[in-house]
């Protein structure tokens, strides 16, 4: 039942994505470039819940991202490599990379794992900085051709929504998957899991690879969108952001991190009317989901419904 | 004694703007009759950085509150109201490349102020590109201005122009022979920092410290500075320097026992920097706008009180950007009013362009500049005014121009 | 080479004073204060305002700098983390609130403070010179006042019965909450000095460094580096990490050009991690 009604709901949103927005939105190029964003960050979000599924706080998807675009960047401009070649190679390096780090790393848990993945954004960025003339250094890669068959907002929109259903649907098979439920006994306890004969390091570092590989892609496709990538593109802001939405989402479910992403970019874009404040009023935002929401904006039904069974439960009815 | 009679100032002009705003509400009725022209200002105002995107807005709102107060600007015999837009960025290219959607697409302006750093400025090229707008940024990826580019205009001097006139002053006037350089490892401050070197080394001077650089984020300098002063160069050049890192690299190198002299190519603040260096601030000498009281026309003086009203009070470094608007509006007015929504006629206009100068009490021109650094008029040909920290307060040591 | 051990010793003295905030915080409560380096800030521009802006002297600046961040790290831990922390089901929850804490006090401090840098005069002038080194004066006033509240708080902590109740907090919640500790008062007291410890830090270093409202984000990354290093939750772990960083940063800035040196000092955590998880004092983790 629970399965046919989120089947039902995926119906939904990829109906108003792929047909309901390019309908009303068709012509406005700033509500489509807001929308790309957010599905493209959502993207990236979904791969920080794969990690969040196994129990490990990831602040590390901004590197990913910016591995991604510079794949991109590097291919694009010095061998005019394809972007539709390079997109997969982007994300094929990203996990590769991925897996390089992640095996020791993956060792470590709770805010010690949280510290570093956060220090691989630094490292990340500072790499390529530091790269030469292979990463153009600090003056980074400008001009990076436009992809192929992309050339409007609407197709550019249009692809990262594609892509983001993909991923939403990968995302819950794996939820859904026998590997789903293993990640969730990780989530639970590594050590329990060991002794049941699970292969403890091999599904952690597929979770943390799968999830590297959809950082890379979003990277990627906002280097092509952008045309340009700096060492700065992504900062240990932007990889908070990525754990933010999934956070503010909820981690219950799939649909946790796409909620998250899509609201908060929304959001600011309406809150920017006010703009000396926006960025505060996020912040008391955040505290507040924290406060009365703990575990995200997807578990609102539950706290009414609970709600609503204390009110009842403590006035009697006459 | 001093300090407190100027915060109280302040709060008489903030009251003063807040009648003033009263005032313009009152007058709403005969503006809204007019035609307005409405432009956009794109640029990071809030985060550390803020103060780069505020001054772009501020500027604007000034120039614009002055001329709505004389019943607007007359382009093509016809009066029209201003009306300023203005977005942050946050210095994310993702928000840049949004606002410019919003600014060009959904509000239909035309002209766009900033941003303010390379990674939004390109960013947004194709969108302002595709909406045919044109966008005056203050970033110095010759990309943005060169062909087939031709939307934006570079809002300010490049560093890399102001510097070898700075070092050709003191080599005349202060006889130095050596230089040394030193750069955040960030694309403007590079860039500038290579053009220095280059610049210097056609002088004749013997360049000591080619390639210095320290991470944008540090905040202790002794490390990085104590190796170049050991040099003794006679000119320390602070390419690109931060507002924010002038005052301890100056600190750093006085208390580190550097005897010579210590420039930078880009706009300082004069409070920031005798707070944070005191007395090790004097001598510096930096690019400023059309600030210091001595060369100040009366226009420049009202524009600074209407700033004041707008932001709170007037920031020196905001003297450089005073320019944008005004250049926009005259363009526009000689262009005629089709230039309005059709930036096609602004760009031919651009070649032959010139109005005089209002900031500064002496007669010079404002026109477009470029031509032999970009191919084409793409940058806003404002005098360059160098300026000498003295008795903890900017003095012009001359004022320079660049081709 | 005089001058980068004069460099490394007073980065590292300061450091420490961020490195045993964080960590006095992360022991009691198991909790990674993302607004370290925002508290670390507000100090900083208290001693602005009280020293460098009323003329007022310097240690009541000081004073201040230790107070506004210990009341409202106190606020944060009574009205925010011990609620969420309480009914949570995850414990993740806690480090967005800190999150969510540090953006918030980010965006005060800018409303508050705008977003100039700002400087304060020195409290002493002259540079001294030790064998070919410089060591200004007031490098030297930093580095003897945080030593002496290094070893103040020590003391406090090992003698004095708040600072045993929080040494018992810190091994075994449960234990101590059935030897009669009061939990929460002794949550907040320690989250309190915490945050006090990064607003001294700032205020010691506004005198070097300066401040802008935007400091916080770096200082806490250096945080987070140390008690890497060190071991979260140990005290010896956060004074070593604050050594090994403080001479790390003055021999590479000195060494190595422009930004390569946190390049390194990240690649070498990593690799340092991968041999120590638990860092150099820590303990096992998990």
């Amino acid at each position: 039942m629970r399965r046919f009604s989120a089947l039902i709901g995926f119906a939904l949103f990829a109906a108003v994505m792929l047909i309901a927005v390019p309908l009303a939105l068709a012509g406005q190029g700033y509500w489509l470039t807001v929308l790309t964003t957010a599905a493209l960050l959502a993207f990236g979000s979904l791969g920080v819940w794969l990690t969040f599924s196994i129990g490990r706080i990831n602040i590390a998807q901004g590197a990913f991202a910016l591995i991604g675009g510079y794949v991109v960047a590097i291919l694009g401009t010095r061998y005019h490599v394809s972007f539709w070649l390079s997109l997969p190679l982007a994300v094929l390096i990203a996990a590769a990379v991925a897996r390089l780090v992640g095996w020791p790393i993956l060792r470590l848990r709770g805010v010690y794992f949280a510290m570093i993945t956060l220090s691989l954004t630094e490292v990340a960025s500072l790499a390529f900085l530091n790269g030469g003339s292979f990463t153009a250094g600090a003056s980074g890669i400008t001009s990076i051709p436009r992809p192929a068959l992309l050339s409007s907002s609407l197709s550019i929109y249009l692809a990262s929504a594609l892509l983001l259903l993909i991923g939403i649907a990968l995302a819950w098979r794996f939820a859904a998957s026998p590997t789903g439920a293993v990640f969730r006994s990780l989530r639970q306890g590594e050590e329990l899991a060991a002794s049941l004969g699970i292969d403890v390091a091999r599904y952690r570092l597929l979770a943390f690879v799968v999830s590297s590989g959809m950082g890379g892609a979003a990277g990627a496709m906002f280097a092509a969108f952008q045309q340009n990538i700096f060492p700065t593109s992504y900062t240990v802001n932007d990889s908070v952001n990525f754990m933010l939405y999934c956070f503010l989402g909820g981690l219950q479910s799939v649909a946790g991190p796409v909620v998250g992403a899509f609201l908060l970019v929304i959001a600011f874009q309406l809150l920017s009317v006010i703009q000396r404040f926006q960025a505060l009023l996020y912040g008391i935002f955040m505290i507040a989901a924290m406060l009365f929401l703990p575990n995200g904006l997807m578990s609102l039904p539950q706290v009414l419904a609970a709600r609503r069974h204390e009110r009842d439960a403590v006035v009697p009815p006459r | 004694m001093k300090r407190a009679a100027a915060v109280k100032r302040r709060h008489v002009l903030a009251a003063a703007g807040g009648l003033a705003a009263v005032a313009a509400g009152l007058g709403r009725p005969a503006i809204a009759a007019m035609k307005t022209f409405r432009v956009g200002v794109l640029g990071v105002m809030s985060g550390p950085d803020a103060a780069w995107g505020l001054h772009n807005k501020f500027c604007a709102i000034a120039t614009a509150n002055m001329y709505n107060a004389v019943g607007g600007f007359e382009i093509g015999g016809e009066k029209y109201g201003i009306e300023v837009s203005a977005m942050d960025d946050q210095l994310d290219p993702k928000i840049a490349v949004a606002g410019a959607e919003k600014l060009t697409q959904e509000d239909g302006l035309r002209y766009v102020i900033g941003p303010n750093v390379d990674t939004t400025a390109l960013s947004i090229k194709p969108v302002m590109e595709r909406n045919k707008a044109i966008y005056i940024p203050y970033a110095f990826n010759k990309t943005l201005y060169t062909p087939p580019a031709e939307n934006a205009i570079l809002g300010m001097i490049a560093s890399y122009e102001a510097g070898p006139i700075i070092y050709e002053y003191l080599i005349k006037t202060r006889g130095i022979k050596t230089i040394a350089f030193l750069a955040a490892n960030e694309p403007d401050p590079l860039n500038q920092q290579q053009a220095g070197v280059a610049a210097a080394e056609k002088l004749g001077l013997d360049v000591l410290v080619k390639d210095a650089t320290y991470q944008a984020s540090a905040t202790d300098f002794f490390p990085v500075v104590s190796p170049i002063v050991k040099k003794k160069p006679d000119l320390l050049v602070l390419s690109g320097v931060a507002p924010a890192t002038a005052p301890l690299l100056i600190k750093a190198a006085r208390e580190l026992g550097y005897k010579g002299l210590l420039s930078t190519e880009t706009a300082q603040d004069i409070k920031i920097l005798t707070e944070g260096a005191g007395k090790y601030a004097e001598g510096f000498i930096s690019v400023g706008g059309a600030s210091t009281p001595e060369i100040r026309s009366a226009y420049m003086e009202s524009f600074v009180k209407e700033y004041a009203k707008a932001a709170g009070q007037w920031d020196d470094e905001a003297g450089t950007k005073v320019y944008a608007l005004e250049m926009v509006l005259h363009t526009i007015a000689k262009a005629g009013p089709q230039a309005i929504d059709d930036t096609s006629v602004y760009k031919a206009a651009i070649d032959s362009f010139t109005m005089p100068n209002p900031f500064l009490k002496s007669a010079s021109t404002l026109q477009y500049v470029g031509q032999a650094y970009f191919g084409q008029k793409r940058q806003i040909g404002v005098p360059m005014v160098v300026n000498e920290v003295k008795d903890g307060s900017f003095q012009t040591l001359f004022v320079g121009s660049v081709a | 080479m005089a001058q980068i051990l004069i460099d490394g010793s007073v980065l590292s003295a300061s450091y420490a004073l961020i490195a045993l905030g964080i960590t006095l915080i992360f022991s009691i409560m198991r909790l990674l204060n993302f607004a370290h380096g925002e508290l670390f800030m507000i100090g900083a521009f208290m001693v602005y305002y009280v020293y460098g802006a009323w003329h007022l002297p310097f240690v009541l600046g000081l004073l201040i700098a230790a107070l506004v961040p210990a009341l409202i790290g106190a606020c944060f831990e009574k009205f925010l983390f011990r609620r969420v922390m309480r009914v949570a089901t995850r414990e993740e929850n806690s480090m967005l609130l800190a999150v969510g804490t540090a953006i918030l006090l980010d965006n005060v401090a800018l409303f508050l403070f705008g977003e100039e840098q700002h400087g304060v005069p020195e409290t002493i002038s002259g540079v001294l010179q030790i064998a070919g080194g410089f060591l200004p004066y007031q490098r030297l006033v930093v580095v003897v006042m945080s030593l002496a509240l290094i070893a103040l708080l020590l003391g406090f902590v090992q003698f004095s019965r708040p600072g045993r109740a929080m040494r018992a907090l810190a091994q075994d919640r449960d234990a101590a909450l059935l030897m009669g500790v009061d939990v929460d008062r002794t949550s907040m007291l320690g989250f309190a000095i915490g945050a006090g410890l990064a607003g001294l830090a700032g205020g010691l270093l506004v005198t070097i460094q300066g401040v802008n409202a935007g400091i916080g984000v770096d200082i806490s990354i250096k945080a987070f580096i140390m008690i890497m290093i060190g071991g979260a939750g140990v005290v010896s772990g956060a004074l070593l990490g604050a050594l090994v960083l403080g001479f790390a940063e003055s021999i590479g800035y000195s060494a190595l050009p422009g930004s390569e040196t946190y390049l390194l000092i990240f690649v070498a955590l990593v690799l340092f991690l991968i041999i120590r998880p638990q860092g150099i004092m820590g303990h096992p983790w998990g």
